[in-house]
Formats: structure tokens, sequence, C-alpha cells
């Protein structure tokens, strides 16, 4: 197997071996989870010292915690004496964190503070050296947090580029920012990591058809007339509607189209109306026209704008992945509204959610047949709209509409090109 | 929420697992729009999260410590409960189900539950508070078979024409989701 087998050129046939091969994965590890910038948990969710979330760097356990500095940590959750997990709950606070075999314990930072059975041996082991293996690089922008093993990584805010553009046209909009909501939706499926995150990164043409039970066809046309694509970086991409300007701001305001504020109470639509209302003051006119639906940055961060909700694909091997959501809501938003916002987020998404059950199942059904034989020389057609995106004169990127699948090919350019680097035992 | 159920009649008991009879074969007979004439239009329907936490050093020896309820997010928490649903989500589920584009059920999987230990909590007014328990087995065509195992908390009303659900908390037993989705109709 060659990695210029599997993707051509212009990236717009895509190999079935690309999504059910152990080896690609093997390559995919070194050559994109041990060197991409990857999300681990956002600022909110460790607010006081001694807070703590689970993450994970590909299949890589990883504790972020806020330490008694007040600074942001992440270590590997992997004790140094025998590898058990030191941490074993979702989230909490705490000092220490006691690995369950021996009782060696860390501090919240990762530091080794004891070893019981040092007082009887003679020669005293250097805890210093032997604390939690640290993530090497550890960055943040707007509350979200990433981890890096790649120590020469380029710095975060330019990993993301001119993705803050678009991101900052939702965070923008809140004085206080945004914060996540309790622990992760975590659910288990046999598929590839890769078709949550195209799905979440622009596909929104699937949404009249494979949601027509749910979502009626006239959404699918006012996407069609005002909707846009955008790719910022190869595997960065976002996808929104920029609403007219003579649009009524129930139309544009943010949260408005979901359950939340369809069912919530007047209260809760005049907060949404009252954020749009300041839009244009803090995010500029065209980003208040803009109204999101899906974000995606490389290589497994997706953002679902529309549904206020972010989302990570852990891969677990070709075939599985562990896919974890949160409620995002407005961090300064009073807690009955945050408990009716979530519904936004609730009813649609997550492993319980109305429209997610046809995703999650498509993409097990897709993984089948990817994983088939006897038909590797009819790869996967990625060719939609090839060539048809350009620059714009005011949205950064590359921009074209929603049909085109530019946003898949560029993600798989890159990953095609970060595969080839590790190729060969690099 | 008491330790013990209330002393009840043997027919009121034998009425509460009548209803619960009731509704179970209509669900697993995907009856889906008479369920829905079970229950009272201002229902709220919610699965608390089930989360991992840290057991408490403080609370060692006490029944708090490894109690049920810390692992939830329920509607009242600031976390995010799996599901927090009013009439109008069950009966988008239901009409959901009576067409074709609802692949994840196309072919409809094949389901078959026990309900059981119905117990009579609390009455306050109409409203009855019921506890139950059930296992529902989930066969879906081309996929795997799944075990669901819960407990249901129920408010019930009781009318002239039998009872009709206000209230219903799933607790889904759960480590890791790995059902295909907790979306069912439990
Ligand atoms: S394995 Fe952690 S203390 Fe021995
Ligand atoms: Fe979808």
């Amino acid at each position: 197997m060659r990695v210029a087998d599997l993707v051509n050129d212009d990236a717009s046939l895509i190999s079935r071996r690309c999504w059910a091969d152990q080896q690609v994965y093997e390559l995919e590890k070194r050559g994109i989870f041990g060197r991409a910038w990857l999300f681990l948990g956002h600022e909110s969710q460790i607010r006081e010292p001694g807070d703590f979330v689970q993450a994970y760097m590909c299949e890589t356990p990883v504790i972020l915690a806020r330490g008694g500095d007040g600074g942001i940590h992440a270590s590997i959750n992997s004790c140094t004496h025998r590898g058990l997990p030191v941490c074993r709950a979702s989230h909490g606070n705490t000092r220490r964190f006691v690995c369950p075999y021996h009782s060696w314990s860390y501090t919240v930072e990762g530091d080794l503070v004891t070893i019981p059975q040092e007082s009887e041996v003679r020669c005293k082991p250097d805890k210093s050296a032997l604390g939690l293996k640290r993530v090497p690089r550890v960055e943040s922008w707007r509350g979200l947090v990433f981890g890096s093993f790649d120590e020469a990584i380029i710095p975060l805010e330019d990993y993301l580029g001119d993705m803050r553009f678009y991101l900052d046209a939702f965070f923008g909009r809140f004085p206080g920012g945004i914060e996540f909501l309790g622990a992760p939706h975590r659910w288990v499926m046999d598929a590839n990591w890769k078709l949550p995150v195209e799905n979440q990164l622009g596909d929104v043409n699937h949404g009249a058809f494979l949601h027509a039970a749910i979502i009626p066809r006239e959404i699918q046309q006012q996407i069609e007339a005002i909707g846009y694509s955008a790719v910022t970086a190869p595997g960065h991409g976002a996808t929104f509607r920029l609403m007219p300007e003579d649009a009524p701001v129930d139309e544009v305001a943010w949260g408005m189209e979901g359950m939340g504020a369809i069912l919530g109470t007047d209260e809760v639509r005049q907060y949404l109306r009252d954020v749009q209302a300041q839009a244009a003051e803090r995010v500029g006119d065209l980003r208040a026209r803009m109204k999101g639906l899906t974000y995606g940055i490389y290589p497994n961060l997706s953002f679902l704008w529309s549904n206020t909700s972010f989302k990570v694909s852990h891969p677990r091997g070709p075939g599985k992945v562990e896919y974890w959501s949160w409620a995002v809501v407005p961090a300064d938003a009073p807690d009955t509204i945050k408990q009716t916002l979530r519904r936004n987020y609730s009813s649609f998404f997550g492993p319980g959610g109305i429209l997610e059950q046809e995703d999650s199942e498509v993409w097990v059904q897709q993984y089948r047949g990817a994983s088939i034989d006897f038909a590797d020389d009819r790869p996967f057609f990625y060719g939609l709209g090839l060539g048809e995106e350009a620059g714009h004169p005011q949205l950064p990127g590359l921009v074209s509409v929603t049909a085109n699948e530019f946003y898949a090919r560029h993600f798989f350019r890159r990953w095609r090109d970060d595969l080839q680097s590790v190729e060969g035992g690099q | 929420m008491t330790t013990v159920s209330l002393q009840t009649t043997p027919e009121e008991q034998r009425a509460l697992e009548r209803f619960y009879f009731h509704e179970a074969r209509l669900l697993d007979n995907r009856q889906y729009r008479q369920w829905l004439a079970l229950l009272c239009p201002d229902i709220s329907y919610r699965l608390p999260a089930r989360t991992n936490l840290m057991v408490d050093n403080r609370q060692r020896g006490c029944e708090d410590m490894i109690s049920v309820e810390r692992e939830l997010e329920g509607a009242d928490s600031l976390g995010c409960p799996l599901r927090e649903e009013t009439y109008v989500h069950l009966m988008l589920r239901v009409e959901r189900a009576f067409k074709v584009n609802s692949w994840s059920e196309n072919p409809p999987p094949r389901t078959r539950r026990i309900v059981g230990n119905v117990e009579l909590m609390a009455r306050k007014g109409e409203a009855l508070e019921v506890l139950s328990n059930f296992h529902l087995f989930y066969a879906r065509p081309g996929s795997a078979d799944f075990l669901y195992s819960g407990q249901r908390r129920d408010t019930l009303l009781a009318g002239s024409d039998g009872y009709r659900l206000r209230q219903r908390d799933v607790v889904l037993d759960y480590a890791d989701i790995n059902f295909p989705t907790v979306g069912l109709l439990f």
C-alpha cells in the first residue's frame, strides 16, 4: 500500500482503504494525531484549582486540569510505575490522583508526590523525574484548550488561522464567552472517525435527504439560496447562511430555530433577540448576519453552530469511534436560560437526538461499505463541484456553494500529505 | 424518595400493572400513536445523563458515597441530560417512525420489553409516583442485538378512563453508550 494510491491528485477519488485499513490507521496516528493540535476541553470545565476533566488525544487518555497555580495542565493519564490510569472519573475536583495499584500519588499538575513503598528501600527514586508525562504543548484560544505531542508545532492561533474569523462570529456575540455544560455525551459506534468529521466539516447537503423524516424541504431551499461553504485552510471549514440585510430579527438571531427557543418561554426568546441586537456592534455587520451551520477544525473537532454543540471524533481503531459532544451556552446567561437552550442541542443531536440517530446509522453503514472486498477499483467519488470554489471579497478562505465537496477534498489532501510525511517509517 | 412503597390495594396494584403491560405491548407492537394517547399533553419526558465520578473520600462509609443519584445529570442540574422532551418531541418521534426515511429504524427494529418491579411510591392528590424497571431487547436488521436496562420514575394521573403519563424520568444503566441510540420510547 502506498498513500499516493489512496487519494488521487485533486482528491476527487478516495480509496475505501482510507477508511478501513489497520496500516492506514497506524499512519494516521503518527502523521496526524502525533503532530496536530488536538482539542482537549474548554476552560469553563476547569474553573477552580483542582478541577479536572478527562480528554483523549487519539487513543491516549489525558487529564486536563486547573492547577493550584491557576494554570492549565495536560498530562497523560498513565502511572509511571506500571501504567494504570491514575484518574478514573470523567471529571471532578481533587488534590491528588492516587493510582489504584500501589498508591503512588500525583498532583493535578501531574507531579509525583508519594511512593508509599519508598520508605522500605534504601535507594530513593528521583520523584521529580517520575511524574505523569506532560502533553508537550498546551495552548488555548477563546477558552478552547488544545494540546499537541509535537513540541515544534506552530502556535495555536496560527494553526486556527482564519477559522478564528468564523468562530468569533459566534463566540464574539457573548460578552462572557461561552461555556460547556456538564460532562460530554459519549457514544461508541462501529464507524471510522473521519466520517463524523467530514459530516460536520461541510456536508450540510445530506440534511434534507437523510433527515427528510424531520427536516422540511424549505430548509434545503434556504441553504441553497443563501448558504456558503468556506475552507480557510485544508481540513478547516465552515458552512453558514448569510441572511439578507432586511431579514427580521427572529429569523437571523442565533438559537431561535432550536427546540429550546421554540418551546421555551418569552424570556428565552427575548434573551436571544437581545443578543442579536448587539451582534452588529460586537462582531460587525457582516458576521451579525451569519447564521452558522457546521464547522470543522482539523483533524477531529467540530462545532455545530445551528444546534450549539462541540463534538470530537476520537478514533478507537479504523472501525470504531468514540464520539463526544457537549451542549454549549452563553456563559453569562441566567441558569434557567442555559437549561432551556441546551435542548437546542439535545433534542436533535447527541446519542438521543432525533436527527443524529440517522447520522450514526449512516456512519456505521459507510464503514461496512468501505470494508468490502473486490471493490478496490471503485473508489468513492468526491468530485462534486470540482474547481468551482474561489476567493471572496468579504469572507476569508475559498468559498463556494454548500453542494461543492471541496471541503472534503481539501481535508483529504492534507490527510494525504500528513500520512506521506511519515510513510516509510520516518 | 422513601425506601418502602405505599400500602395499596391489590386492585390498585393490578391496575397499575395493567397500564404498564398495555403500554409495553403498544410499544413493542409499534402502535406508537396509540401510545401517544396515554400521555398528558404537558408531559415531561427525560433521560438524565450518567457520569463517572470519583468517590468522595469524605463520604467514605456513607450510602451517599455510592448513590445512583450523584451519577445523574438531570433536568435540575447545570449539566446536560441526554433528553428533556415535551409532547411535541415525542410526537415528532412517533411521526418519524411512520416515514420511509427514518433510516435508522427502517426496517424497524424488533423490540421486546419486560416491565416489572412496579411500586407505588407516593400519592399526591390525583398524581401517583410510580417506579418500574425494564429490560428492553432491541434487534435491528443488519446490525447487532442490544439490551437496554433501566428504571422509570413516573408520575401518573389517575382519571376516570385510566391513567395518563405526566412525567417520566428514565435512568438508563449504561457506562459507555454502545447502543445505536438512546432515542427510543422507553
Ligand atoms: S502502577 Fe501505579 S502505583 Fe503501581
Ligand atoms: Fe446529519
